[in-house]
């Protein structure tokens, strides 16, 4: 086995769900101007509700149109029920509405399969693919596939379509968006749906290859946070900078071992906060 | 001492005694426990309740010191040695993780802190021959100690911890921490330097926890890896959050209480965390002020009540302040020189020069968009121009940073940016605080005074800002700009939303203000204002001067007819 193609197969596949994280992420930032903490719950829920509905005998196709419906259902919950009545609230205290959702969440999930992982069959079966002396289960060509193609679709939404435009117009500029006609609250409700759409079929395409427990929301959402920091919260290079993060634990994980990958995590983080401060003449992320 | 005071120390020593008097579930052993996570959260309450900064990595902070010096005490090295280290070295990460983090916005603080205790917790996991792996670290030397002795030293230390908290955390420094918690910007603008206080804030806080969790580790007897982790950490906010955050009792508050619950419901540990979660939850959204916050207000009534009315202060001489001094009238104060900004592809101000004299009133007018504000936050440093300069006296002001242009530069804002929950007098002090270091704090609170007194808001000065209207917002802005007569005074249309009565306050600051000899520059939409009150302009159109010199020639000028007041004239 060659061990520099059996990283990159298995960065490919990470970097698939960093990238749909990601574009998540970087959507929501885009239309309501807050980073949401609690974006990487959509994963663990998803992940978990398949494998719950699995378990309890569901078909898979049923256990994952569960899982994205109830993932699509707590984000867009999150926006009208918490957020979207606390407009006028700072952006700091709407992150603390959303690590508090994040960790309630974790609660909930821990209370209904406790703190051993869970996992489902994949839905791609049969024999694995082999080449160049890696393997790649027909489960991660799948999530590569469906997973980048997801991701570069709704870039492309956004990019190229008039409702794309609306969403963005309503980030830069709430008010002037609504005085345009964009229904700025649709917008935003939109953009939330498509965040926990994209977390949940990242679990349900990942999940059967790795497993997943209740807490792993958080470390999603840390790992979509520096991929979309990385990328300078751009649609079309949260893409790139998923896969790259995607690709860089592999690595680190083949050649350092996996107890190197938070640590690494971190200092790429650092390295992107440095980078950033870059920007910052004076002290402070000051705006007038 | 006060009759409050005395009842408070009572009220104390009852808490104090209270483990021994057989409620149920709270023993001294938990009330210790609940000590040392007290003293740990003082930290996080001054960077999180006090300063608004998202931190969620303060259970790290509590075992990093831990690991260190239990670590170096197994390697042979003297037991003190140890401990020094450990504490150093974790306060020396603490100061790293600030600089890394503080200049970005609050989310990249959250997820650095976060992204640490995953760190951490990761690495205590992952060499446990050094660490002890999932089994935990074990502390032997704490066996010695009796548990009453143990007690002891918790009320000690935690008694010590909150005389630190209280002592840092009062008069200018709470001020300015408020003020950076509220409004970075405006912060910058009164002379804060935000960074450096952010930063300084979260290593004090920081050493709080790292001071705790290395006494907690050696009162348990173990440290494993999850009290380092992330879950540990939201437990921390969460207790902080119900406590009351930003309130001097807030953390003792909700660890008691949160810790005592859980021993009385005999740990539901597979409910710890939804309850948590929820309880977290629940204060975020309903409850911001925590338990402490209502129990703030009674207490102040029944103080006052024990106290009677405080005896008001003799009012001070006000100070003379020339921080900085004033030019001679006539001399050129702002220098402005071909100043051109561009945002992407706007041209938001193109080639534009002018001077303002000391001892003048000078007025920018335009119709909206057309670069007065930008000219203004070039001018005060908040944006950077794209090409030309700026000078104050003849030099080159380039390259100080917002908070060092404060002893110059006063500047007033279209929407006046206050601290709701700080009176008129500190809103207005903060800014002295930073231009006049040298005045001891009954001075600054004089001349504050003295100049709220001016526009007729004496009687209003204690007055918290939220409870005041919007048109004293205004004028309390105005005060805090012109506080310490700077030689530029900025003015962003403070006419606005004004009384009669109080523009003609505001002719009598800014006459006040031009005879002391400073240079005053007013954006204002109100002709009549302007042409009354001032001697020069300048008039912007689309980021261009479109005429500049005496204002009564200005306001004649035909094209200045057409691009400003358009179908009106």
């Amino acid at each position: 086995m060659n061990p520099l193609t059996q990283a990159v197969i298995s960065g490919l596949m990470s970097g698939a769900v960093y990238a749909l994280l990601a574009t998540g992420l970087v959507i929501v930032f885009h239309t309501a101007q807050i980073v949401n903490i609690a974006h990487g719950e959509a994963y663990a829920i998803g992940g978990i509700v398949a494998a719950v509905a699995a378990q309890a005998g569901a078909p898979l196709w049923l256990a994952f149109a569960a899982a994205i419906v109830v993932a699509i259902f707590f984000a867009v919950a999150l926006e009208r029920v918490l957020l979207r009545p606390r407009r006028d609230w700072s952006i700091n205290a709407l992150i603390l509405v959303t690590l508090a959702v994040a960790f309630f969440s974790r609660g909930v999930l821990n209370l209904l399969v406790g703190s051993d992982p869970v996992s489902f069959p994949r839905l791609f079966a049969g024999a694995p693919l082999r080449f160049a002396g890696g393997v790649l289960p027909r489960q991660g060509l799948g999530l590569i596939v469906i997973g980048f193609t997801a991701a570069i679709a709704v870039t492309a939404f956004l990019l190229y379509t008039p409702l794309g435009r609306q969403l963005r117009a309503a980030a830069e500029n709430p008010d002037a968006a609504e005085l345009m006609g964009v229904d700025v609250d649709r917008a935003r409700a939109l953009a939330f749906a498509i965040a926990g759409a994209y977390g949940a079929l990242g679990a349900v395409l990942l999940v059967p290859l790795v497993s997943v427990d209740f807490q792993a929301g958080l470390g999603m959402t840390l790992r979509g946070f520096i991929a979309a920091a990385i990328a300078g919260m751009s649609p079309p290079l949260a893409i790139v900078a998923g896969l790259g993060l995607g690709l860089a634990e592999a690595l680190v994980t083949t050649y350092l071992g996996a107890l190197a990958q938070d640590p690494i995590l971190f200092l790429a983080l650092i390295g992107v906060a440095l980078w950033q401060s870059r920007k910052v003449r004076f002290g402070g992320s000051l705006r007038a | 001492m006060s009759r409050s005071r005395l009842l408070a120390l009572a009220l104390a020593a009852l808490a104090i005694a209270s483990p021994y008097a057989g409620f149920p579930g709270w023993t001294p052993a938990l009330a210790t426990a609940v000590a040392f996570n007290t003293l740990g959260l003082l930290g996080l309450n001054l960077i999180f309740g006090v300063v608004g900064m998202l931190a969620f990595g303060q259970a790290a902070f509590m075992a990093l010191p831990a690991y260190g010096a239990g670590i170096l005490d197994q390697t042979g090295m003297p037991f003190i040695l140890a401990v020094a280290v450990g504490v150093a070295a974790s306060i020396l990460v603490a100061r790293l993780v600030a600089w890394v983090f503080v200049r970005l916005p609050g989310v990249y603080l959250a997820v650095g802190t976060l992204g640490f205790g995953y760190v951490v917790e990761g690495l205590a996991r992952a060499f446990p021959s050094i660490s002890g792996g999932a089994s935990g670290l074990v502390f032997s030397r704490g066996r010695a100690i009796s548990a009453d002795a143990w007690y002891a030293i918790a009320i000690a230390m935690l008694s010590l911890g909150l005389v630190v908290y209280a002592w840092y955390v009062r008069g200018g420094v709470w001020r300015r921490l408020r003020t950076i918690c509220h409004d970075e910007l405006a912060a910058a603008v009164v002379g804060i330097d935000v960074v450096r206080v952010k930063a300084t804030a979260f290593t004090i806080g920081c050493s709080f926890a790292v001071v705790a969790g290395l006494l907690r580790a050696y009162y348990v007897g173990v440290i494993i890896p999850e009290d380092a982790g992330v879950d540990r950490s939201l437990e921390q906010v969460g207790m902080v959050m119900v406590g009351g955050l930003g309130h001097f009792l807030g953390p003792l508050i909700g660890t008691a209480l949160v810790q005592w619950l859980f021993m009385i419901t005999g740990y539901a540990s597979r409910y710890e965390l939804v309850i948590y979660g929820a309880a977290f939850l629940a204060a975020v959204i309903y409850a911001r002020e925590g338990i402490a916050g209502w129990i703030d207000r009674p207490w102040r009534r029944l103080a006052r009540r024990l106290d009677g009315e405080a005896p008001r202060e003799p009012a001070l001489r006000q100070p003379t302040l020339r921080s900085e001094e004033a030019g001679k009238s006539g001399a050129v104060c702002l220098s402005v020189a071909a100043v051109s900004k561009r945002f992407g592809g706007v041209q938001a101000l193109e080639n534009v020069s002018f001077e303002v004299s000391f001892g003048e009133i000078f007025a920018m007018v335009g119709p909206n968009g057309a670069g007065k504000s930008t000219l203004f936050n070039i001018i005060c440093g908040i944006e950077a121009p794209s090409s030309g300069t700026v000078r104050l006296r003849g030099d080159d002001l380039a390259a100080l940073p917002i908070h060092r242009r404060a002893p110059f530069i006063g500047r007033s804002f279209q929407v006046a940016r206050l601290v709701p929950d700080l009176t008129a007098l500190a809103n207005v002090m903060v800014r002295l605080d930073r231009i006049a270091p040298q005045l001891a704090e009954a001075e600054r609170a004089a001349l504050a005074l003295a100049q709220l007194e001016a526009f007729g808001l004496g009687p209003l000065a204690n007055r918290p800002v939220r409870t005041l209207s919007l048109g004293q917002h205004k004028l309390i802005d105005l005060t805090r700009a012109a506080v310490g007569d700077p030689p530029l005074v900025l003015l962003d249309e403070p006419a606005v939303g004004l009384t009669r009565e109080e523009l003609t306050h505001l002719a009598q600051l800014l006459e006040q203000l031009r005879a002391r000899g400073s240079a005053v520059i007013i954006v204002e939409h109100n002709i009549d204002f302007v042409a009354e009150i001032t001697g020069r302009g300048i008039v912007l159109d689309s980021g261009r001067a479109i005429a500049l010199g005496a204002i009564r020639d200005i306001l004649a000028d035909q094209g200045v007819h057409e691009a400003y007041f358009g179908a009106l004239a």
